[in-house]
């Protein structure tokens, strides 16, 4: 086998695993140096999301022989970046995180052969299409949501005839701790499958917001909820302006003295807001590694791959346990069964929908409702809206009946879900000693 | 552009707060070998702002180290290797000061003195280094933690080598409130009674906090059980009745229904747990050694042995309370009574550690207020690990030996893995030259010979030599990053001096994606 020579990074450094079958290939007989050799150099590989993670992926890609690489992020360098996001320099604060990243690993790396291709926008720009070119996909990402779309496309592009499934590696951290995960569309769970993996998003009922505050954060949730709608009625806050977290973190404040109640500083007050998660470099070079050496041991056959599903724990000695997530039958993205749901008797449509779309495996921001026989509630486009929309206010088991299937669907998931309704409890609301206190 | 810290380091003082940062930033770090792993180690520290780091290493560059490394510049190759990489990691961060020592590991060894190593916190090996043993004895009696790092081919794994580690902050993830539901102090009991339930309209019963509602109904349940607490699984269920009884509709009071939720709150005893009590046979036992250089941690230990036996044997509370549905005023009102409290154990705290300074005649003024406040909050959570200056322990070659036994067919072994990395290491130490496939039998008999003293090596250890050599690369960068990642992370809890670091073996096996520690 020859190790490319003419520049000056070769590949030494992985030569010995791609030229010797270890005892654990799986495919010892038809594994070839050579063609493991030419497989880093022709995959195509797509790297979603240029941050903590994408910084070490794009590097770790670079180093371990892949040459065509292409990076997607929509986001810019914050100043909070620069603690582990190290292609990016002061200099660098506010460019395109795609773009200053694949220039800096093309000038380090120095190989002519290296092709590394930034798009400086949203993964659902692209069309279909784009994502057939790719024959990994490794994720690096901060949003549910943007996971869950790169999931659901993945998924769609798999024509079991053409044996075409792409795989995809995705990485995820907070804090000291983190997981890395191999997806094989339509084999193995999908991210969809784990969505009640994610810890619950920590939430404060309205009435302590509103009348018995008691921590610092119920504060912020109040200035945030409550009072920046009233005194920029159609403005959506931003938590990137410095002006208005000044604004919010003053309001909290006040709120706060008004109850005694200590402990709002900016610092809190942006984390409630941005929802910030702690993280760190060490972490994301760990997760980032792992998926990498998956992609790598995927394109090249030189060892097994993950199956399928690592977590790491770092902050009480060090931690990893790694196993088999199983599919779910009722998964909306790969699945082919109706999940049952469970509605109350005096739920009205608009309160099915208030229930359903906050639910851990669902987690919906804008459904639309129909069934095999009509639209329930539809967003888009505005005609039908305000057609569907006196449905809201009516019982839902006067629009379907028990055993009917809902499908939901949002614009921001290319998913529909199916739900299968049950019905229980009385037909008039039970009263609430909590919704009196209000 | 000026940065100001608060807003670059945010994500990570979310997690270690200002006095990590501030023990983060005296730290001096040390690299010997300035490997792809060692960089990728330094840089996860440079990115976060340690103080110093100093690298020793007398090579100069080849194509294969800038073949795995990414803190190496094409322009670099066969320039000074210390010298290249403390210059491109020292573009991470204006704010670290690098240092690099162009000389061989052995030199420093032989012709500077011991307290050459003073300077650092932590030392830290990547792959192998010549007379291991000498360095590790010197960081030994110097109680300089030592990392070892190894990455061959898929593997990695970690050694720490420390003789004590005591944690304060540890982050204990468990989050235990010490409530004191079971020992009310006179304030918290004069708050309690001060609130009759029958007396309050609907509204106000549905917000009283769930600590009033503990404590009355343990009282009530002490009288009907002579004065005893629940016990059993059986006492504790039925102890949830008392809970609901004093509930007007238990199905629609938040506050009961969280209540009767979060129960084990309130069969919480209150005491000292064994971990701290064996920390306190240990200053007993140590009794006569305590003087003028006996770690602060030990001083407050021995302080809050005095402490505990003064005052009915409780710990001082950390005076904290997690958020219970409740009225503002009655919460802020629990929340000042935990406080007070909090802050009079921990003026009493600070006069026995006063009179255990003096008593080894040290002043007052190394105290800070800050480290007693931190000291009183955790007292409950402490860590203390000793450790071993030993590579492998006969106990730790039985455990192979009985894993290989009990899985006779698995063909993977992650002991092994660890076992064939110091065999390889040993190999380098004996011929000089990293072994490759055609050294298998070879590799066998040094591990036979030298660290299993038997002659016959289990076949999963032999498959996994077979794989290590196979794919014998030091600079495979994935498993480098990772390791480097896993390494650094150590350093940065033993710097910050929180959260809890590995005690004291870790080893990853990047084929199945498992990873398993020892303690050796």
């Amino acid at each position: 086998m020859s190790v490319a020579t003419h520049s000056a990074r070769d590949i030494s450094s992985i030569e010995s695993i791609l030229r010797n079958i270890g005892p654990y290939n799986e495919v010892p007989d038809e594994y070839n140096a050579d063609e493991a050799a030419e497989a880093l150099r022709t995959t195509t590989v797509l790297v979603i999301g240029a941050g903590g993670l994408g910084c070490e992926i794009l590097k770790n890609l670079a180093l371990t022989g892949f040459k065509k690489i292409h990076v997607i992020d929509m986001d810019t360098i914050d100043v909070s970046n620069l603690n582990r996001q190290f292609l990016f320099r002061p200099k660098d604060v506010g460019h395109s995180k795609a773009e200053v990243a694949a220039r800096f690993i093309q000038e380090r790396i120095g190989d002519e052969e290296l092709k590394i291709t930034p798009y400086f926008g949203k993964i659902q720009d692209k069309p279909l299409e784009y994502y057939r070119q790719f024959g990994v996909i490794v994720c690096g990402l901060d949003s549910i949501e943007a996971r869950r779309w790169i999931n659901a496309t993945v998924v769609s592009l798999v024509d079991s005839e053409l044996n075409n499934l792409i795989p995809m590696v995705d990485g995820g951290t907070e804090g000291f701790r983190g997981q890395s995960r191999v997806i094989l569309p339509t084999l193995t769970s999908c991210y969809e499958c784990t969505l009640d993996l994610l810890s619950p998003k920590t939430t404060y009922p309205v009435c302590t917001i509103a009348n018995t505050p008691r921590l610092p954060e119920h504060c912020i949730e109040f200035a945030s909820v409550i009072e920046w709608p009233k005194h920029f009625p159609g403005r959506k806050f931003d938590a990137d302006d410095p002006e208005s977290v000044q604004w919010m973190y003053e309001t909290a404040l006040a709120r706060a003295k008004l109850f005694n109640i200590q402990g709002v500083t900016k610092q809190l007050t942006l984390g409630v807001v941005k929802n910030i998660i702690p993280a760190i470099a060490s972490t994301n070079a760990i997760i980032a590694a792992s998926c990498c050496n998956e992609a790598f041991k995927i394109v090249t056959n030189t060892n097994p791959i993950l199956n399928n599903y690592m977590m790491y724990a770092g902050d009480e000695s060090i931690f990893t346990y790694t196993y088999a997530h199983s599919r779910r039958p009722n998964c909306p993205v790969c699945g082919n069964m109706s999940k049952k749901v469970i509605a109350k008797n005096w739920w009205t449509l608009d309160r099915f929908i208030e229930e359903i779309s906050g639910k851990q495996e669902i987690q919906m921001s804008s459904p639309s409702l129909t069934t095999a026989e009509k639209s329930l509630y539809l967003r888009n486009p505005p005609n039908l809206e305000q057609a569907t929309r006196p449905n809201l206010a009516k019982k839902f088991n006067t629009l379907v009946r028990a055993g009917d299937e809902v499908v939901i669907t949002d614009p921001n998931l290319p998913i529909s879900l199916r739900l299968t309704v049950e019905f229980t409890g009385p037909e008039v609301e039970p009263d609430d000693v909590n919704s009196s206190l209000m | 552009m000026l940065i100001d810290k608060e807003s670059r380091y945010d994500r990570q003082l979310r997690l270690w707060a200002s006095t990590g940062q501030t023990n983060l930033e005296n730290s001096h770090i040390c690299l010997i070998n300035a490997t792809p792993t060692g960089s990728e180690i330094l840089k996860n520290l440079v990115l976060p702002g340690i103080g110093e780091f100093t690298i020793i290493d007398n090579r100069r560059v080849t194509p294969q180290d800038l073949s795995g490394n990414f803190f190496l510049k094409r322009q670099d190759l066969n320039q000074v290797l210390a010298d290249a990489v403390k210059a491109n990691l020292s573009e991470l961060n204006s704010e670290v000061c690098g240092h690099s020592i162009n000389r061989s590991i052995i030199s420093i060894l032989s012709e500077e003195s011991h307290q050459f190593w003073d300077q650092f916190n932590v030392v830290i090996v990547s792959d192998y280094v010549p007379q291991l043993e000498l360095l590790k004895e010197i960081l030994w009696n110097k109680k300089t933690p030592l990392l070892i790092v190894n990455t061959i081919g898929f593997y990695g794994s970690l050694n720490i080598i420390a003789n004590e580690i005591t944690v304060i902050e540890t982050h204990d993830p468990s989050r235990l409130y010490d409530l004191r539901i079971d020992k009310p102090w006179p304030e918290l009991q004069a708050f309690v009674n001060s609130i009759d339930l029958d007396s309050l309209d609907d509204t106000d019963h549905a917000h009283v906090p769930y600590i009033v509602i503990y404590i009355k109904a343990l009282q009530t349940w002490k009288v009907d059980h002579n004065g005893s607490v629940p016990q059993n699984y059986h006492e504790k269920k039925l102890f949830r009745s008392y809970i609901e009884q004093l509930s007007r509709n238990i199905n629609l009071e938040a506050n009961f229904i969280e209540a009767s939720n979060s129960i084990h709150r309130a069969l919480q005893t209150t005491g000292i747990p064994i971990s701290i009590q064996k920390l306190f046979e240990k200053v007993t036992a140590a009794n006569e050694s305590f003087d003028a250089s006996t770690p602060i941690f030990w001083i407050f230990i021995k302080a809050l042995k005095r402490f505990v036996e003064k005052n009915d044997n409780q710990l001082p509370l950390p005076g904290t309370l997690p958020d219970m549905a409740s009225d503002t005023t009655s919460y802020l009102c629990l929340q000042t009574i935990y406080r007070e409290k909090a802050w009079k154990d921990q003026e009493l705290f600070t006069r026995e550690v006063i009179k255990v300074l003096e008593e080894v005649g040290r002043s007052k003024e190394e105290l800070n207020r800050d480290s007693i406040t931190s000291f009183c909050k955790n007292s409950q959570m402490l860590y203390v690990t000793s450790g071993s200056k030993k590579l492998y322990s006969s106990s730790l070659i039985q455990e192979l030996l009985n894993s290989s036994n009990d899985a006779e067919n698995d063909p993977y072994n992650t002991l092994g893995i660890y076992f064939a990395i110091l065999t390889y290491n040993l190999f380098i130490e004996k011929c000089n030259r990293s072994p490759t496939l055609k050294d298998l039998d070879l590799l066998e008999i040094l591990f036979a010979d030298n660290i299993l003293n038997r002659s016959s090596v289990p076949s999963s250890v032999i498959t996994t030599f077979r794989e290590l050599l196979s794919h014998n690369t030091r600079h495979y960068h994935n498993i480098n990053s990772l390791m480097g990642g896993i390494a650094s992370q150590e350093v940065l809890k033993l710097a910050t001096a929180q959260y809890t670091p590995l005690d004291n073996l870790f080893v990853f096996d990047g084929i199945r994606s498992v990873s398993e520690k020892w303690k050796i």
